[in-house]
């Protein structure tokens, strides 16, 4: 007969919570092994101090702030970036008006972050994974341009849409009805354009003789000049080696800021994508060949990509109610080749960077999305201890707790009196 | 009734004649033959092996430190501590664990194999809600690359199922997980058949959708009883037929119906029932149609909410085959617990059990019944490694009735053995070798023991 301890341990994790500091205070997590993510690495016995949302120091000669909290020594690393999926636009798959992440008529202007959802139970769930902020892709309709990337904190609050409209997701590769060459063709197409117009515009301007007003770009057009200007990322979808080769030359005739999404044959052409400093952002355990485009899919290759030069963000492939696996994935890869440092990297700074975001480290200055884990965060035994996005604390409870909790209490009335 | 007259006086003669003969002039005996795809499976080549020095995780609930496993023509021959054997092949497993092989009760590799194109798509026979006369093992393509990725997670033995689409999706078959160019070549010899069921909202959105039985949950049960009548009447045809020629006449054989032929297998106790089904009501009332028809209403597979109704699974011995974490894709996968395994597990003779339903997570079912045995631990449960090994191992073999031959190092049983890096429990965990019937299957260290499919040959 096995007891059941009941609440336990969930109450020492909700006490943790609300001892919290709120916004404006200011706490200093002490005694910790901090994972900084940049080149001042691993620091033992550390001390992170938190005001105002951000890290405003680390190992100060004297801590000044509202709440000290002794870490014993914990690890403490940047709050995990999940990447490519549909946090907060999907409640449930099957269910379909709870799900805003495509549409027939999407296109790349389409804004999926007006849909986004911080009440979603995948949100408070996903904390569990040690996941603080996450890039949402919009699936998108039937046009190859699936719409823009946005990015949202995983506080669950009305204002965690961090930043919208922010990079353009384009899906090539291949068809089921068609070939993949007409997509590639309309995308050197559109640029090649968009590149005379802008041209052409600098002209019309300049020759002043002409007062008439140059046309006005329409909202497409716009969004197509910010690929060519930089100012937006194009975000990738493509698996086959002879794909990302045509879309690495896109982005050298275009200087385009490219990031490849997928990518499962890449390790055909790591040198030329290394070269070409170009981001992958792949799924570490996709390791069949799902097509013809992704023979080469292995568990190797996260590890691979990594020893070639490219910088690999990690991001969990398929249902967004997984996103919380996303460390397990980078254990996995570290049993797969890949050095601790830089799997710490991939679910960290490498999304922030191929993302263009402003986090993913623990450096001073940067937006205070911390968490300190139980033990090592990669292993299976280990749960999130303490979390903060924008330095406040929040709970890794979810209603998936609140079920167990239910059924596993003694009770003489039916379950549906224990709340 | 004048019509009926000389009928029933041929039969008055016919009677009378029967009566005075030991036995009338019998047709030859109409047999259904049970067994027409049999298993070619031969074990791969093996020798007596010793490996030594191990933690060893038995699959019946015991732990042993430092201990060998001797594995002699194909069986356990012993575990104990300081063995040693003539002739064998010693192992030197200091530092590392030792499993029982794990299983894998639902798997679509081979019906649904990489790569996924249309023409590979045989794991839904989705033209009738009752396609009884399918057998999935019809359907398998042996050259699935996944078969060989799940090895390498320490696979020997899975089921492959039909897919959810139908009521009844057709008959299931247990393999072997050895490389083989023929279906029959992995068929586990005598393992019982399974039946695939589905309850819940994939039969009723399959068949909605084109307007026919089921649209509703209720579609659903009238559908499954519909189906166990008429399989209750051919028991009853063939029974009657069986104890007629015993007693001596020359009854006419019913009619053969392939469909009916499975039914009438698990009314017979000789199929095992394997039912996709989430919900607590749902699988309480399919728990009750087995009774109402008298069948073992067997194994409830991804049981989302097996947790809320866990006493009367162990109260009516079914097993639960679930997933650790996966929710959230349909209304029925909502109300997921982590702890779901385990609440189910710490019942008095239940039968708890970790599934993968993946060509993904079928290569990593030690750490999905890790995460289950953590997060448990995590809120007030007690469960070490020795226990955890049986949801993916024994427990497994029972679900699939294959308790007496493999599930755990006991002597006898088929020698399927794991060699583990370090405890399988952990995110870092590898396979390191593994033996199907004291043969080894993979080494992740020899080339020589790590397949290739056909379809990946010769690829650039």
């Amino acid at each position: 007969m096995k007891h059941l301890k009941l609440f336990t341990s969930s109450l020492i994790a909700l006490a943790l919570a609300s001892s919290s500091a709120s916004f404006a205070e200011s706490f200093a997590i002490t005694n910790a092994t901090v994972h900084t993510v940049t080149e001042q690495g691993v620091l033992e016995n550390a001390t992170v101090v938190v005001e105002n949302g951000k890290v405003v120091a680390i190992n100060p000669a004297t801590i000044t702030a509202d709440t000290i909290i002794d870490a014993e020594g914990k690890i403490l690393t940047p709050g995990f970036i999940g990447a490519m999926n549909q946090l907060g636009l999907v409640e449930v798959g099957a269910v379909s008006r709870s799900r805003d992440a495509s549409d027939k008529k999407a296109d790349i202007t389409f804004d999926a972050s007006l849909a986004f959802n911080p009440r979603s139970t995948v949100i408070p769930y996903s904390r569990k994974g040690g996941i603080t902020s996450n890039v949402v892709a919009p699936r998108g309709g039937e046009d190859m341009f699936k719409g823009q990337t946005f990015v949202a904190d995983l506080s669950g609050e009305f204002d965690s849409v961090r930043v919208s409209n922010h990079n353009v997701v384009i899906d090539l590769g291949a068809q089921s009805k068609g070939s993949r060459a007409l997509g590639l063709q309309n995308l050197q197409a559109k640029l090649e354009d968009a590149t005379k117009a802008l041209a052409k515009a600098k002209k019309q301007s300049k020759a002043a003789k002409d007062k008439k007003e140059p046309k006005e770009p329409s909202r497409d057009e716009l969004v197509i000049n910010a690929l060519l200007s930089g100012e937006k990322a194009l975000v990738a979808y493509a698996d086959r080696a002879s794909d990302l080769l045509t879309l690495l030359k896109l982005k050298a005739e275009f200087s385009l800021d490219l990031v490849l999404v997928g990518a499962a044959d890449a390790v055909l052409v790591a040198d030329n994508i290394a070269q070409a400093k170009v981001p992958v952002v792949m799924a570490a355990l996709d390791n069949l060949p799902g097509s013809f485009d992704s023979l080469h899919s292995s568990l190797e290759n996260a590890a691979k990509l990594t020893q070639a030069g490219v910088m690999v963000a990690l991001a969990v492939n398929g249902d967004t109610h997984n996103l919380y696996q996303l460390r397990f994935h980078a254990g996995n890869a570290i049993a797969n080749g890949l050095s601790r440092e830089a799997a710490l990297a991939s679910v960290t700074a490498n999304v922030a960077e191929a993302f263009n975001l402003d986090s993913g480290k623990i450096a001073v200055g940067k937006t205070a999305d911390l968490v300190l884990w139980s033990a090592d965060p990669f292993e299976l035994s280990t749960q999130v201890s303490q979390l903060w996005i924008s330095g406040k604390a929040y709970s890794t409870d979810s209603r998936q707790d609140a079920l167990r909790d239910r059924y596993t209490t003694k009770s003489d009335m039916p379950r549906a009196y224990i709340k | 009734m004048k019509k009926f007259l000389p009928s029933l006086v041929v039969a008055a003669v016919s009677v009378a004649l029967t009566g005075c003969l030991q036995s009338e002039q019998q047709d030859e005996k109409v047999r259904i033959n049970k067994n027409p795809y049999p298993s070619t499976y031969q074990a791969l080549p093996l020798q007596t092996t010793l490996i030594k020095n191990a933690t060893v995780l038995t699959g019946t609930g015991t732990r042993m430190d430092n201990a060998d496993v001797l594995m002699v023509d194909g069986k356990i021959n012993k575990i104990g501590n300081n063995l040693s054997a003539d002739g064998a092949v010693e192992i030197d497993a200091k530092g590392k664990w030792i499993t029982p092989g794990i299983i894998d009760v639902h798997s679509h590799l081979g019906v649904y194999p990489s790569p996924s194109v249309e023409s590979h798509s045989d794991g839904n026979e989705m033209s009738s809600p009752n396609t009884s006369e399918v057998w999935a093992e019809h359907s398998v393509w042996p050259q699935d690359p996944g078969f060989e990725a799940a090895r390498a997670g320490g696979i020997t033995t899975l089921q492959i199922l039909p897919g959810s689409a139908n009521l009844f999706g057709g008959r299931g078959v247990t393999l072997r997980n050895v490389p083989s160019h023929t279906m029959q070549g992995m068929k586990f010899p005598d393992a019982p058949y399974g039946l695939k069921m589905a309850c819940g909202e994939n039969p009723k959105r399959v068949y909605g959708s084109r307007k026919v039985l089921p649209s509703t949950r209720m579609g659903n049960m009238a559908g499954y009883r519909m189906a166990w009548a008429d399989a209750t009447e051919y028991k009853r045809a063939w029974e009657k037929y069986d104890a007629d020629y015993a007693a001596g006449k020359n009854p006419s054989a019913p009619e053969r119906d392939i469909e009916l032929d499975t039914l009438k297998g698990v009314l017979d106790g000789e199929i095992l029932i394997h039912n996709h089904c989430y919900k607590a009501e749902e699988m309480a009332m399919m728990i009750d149609l087995g009774k109402e028809f008298n069948y073992n209403s067997g194994t409830f597979h991804h049981a989302i909410e097996a947790y809320k109704i866990a006493d009367t699974l162990a109260e009516n011995g079914n097993c639960a085959a679930m997933w650790p974490d996966w929710w959230g894709f349909k209304m029925e996968a909502y109300d997921m617990v982590h702890e779901n395994v385990a609440i189910v597990d710490a019942v008095k003779n239940s039968c708890a059990v970790v599934h993968s339903d993946s060509a993904d997570t079928i290569q990593r079912l030690n750490q999905e019944a890790g995460k289950v045995m953590y997060r448990a631990n995590d809120n007030g449960f007690d469960i070490t490694p020795e226990l955890a090994i049986t949801w993916i191992t024994a427990n497994a073999a029972k679900s699939l009735g294959l308790a007496e031959k493999t599930g755990s190092l006991e002597s006898g049983k088929n020698a399927d053995v794991v060699i583990w890096n370090q405890n399988p429990f952990s995110v870092y965990a590898q396979a390191e070798q593994v033996f199907v019937d004291g043969a080894k299957v993979y080494d992740r260290f020899d080339e020589k023991y790590q397949a290739k499919s056909d379809f990946l040959l010769g690829q650039r």
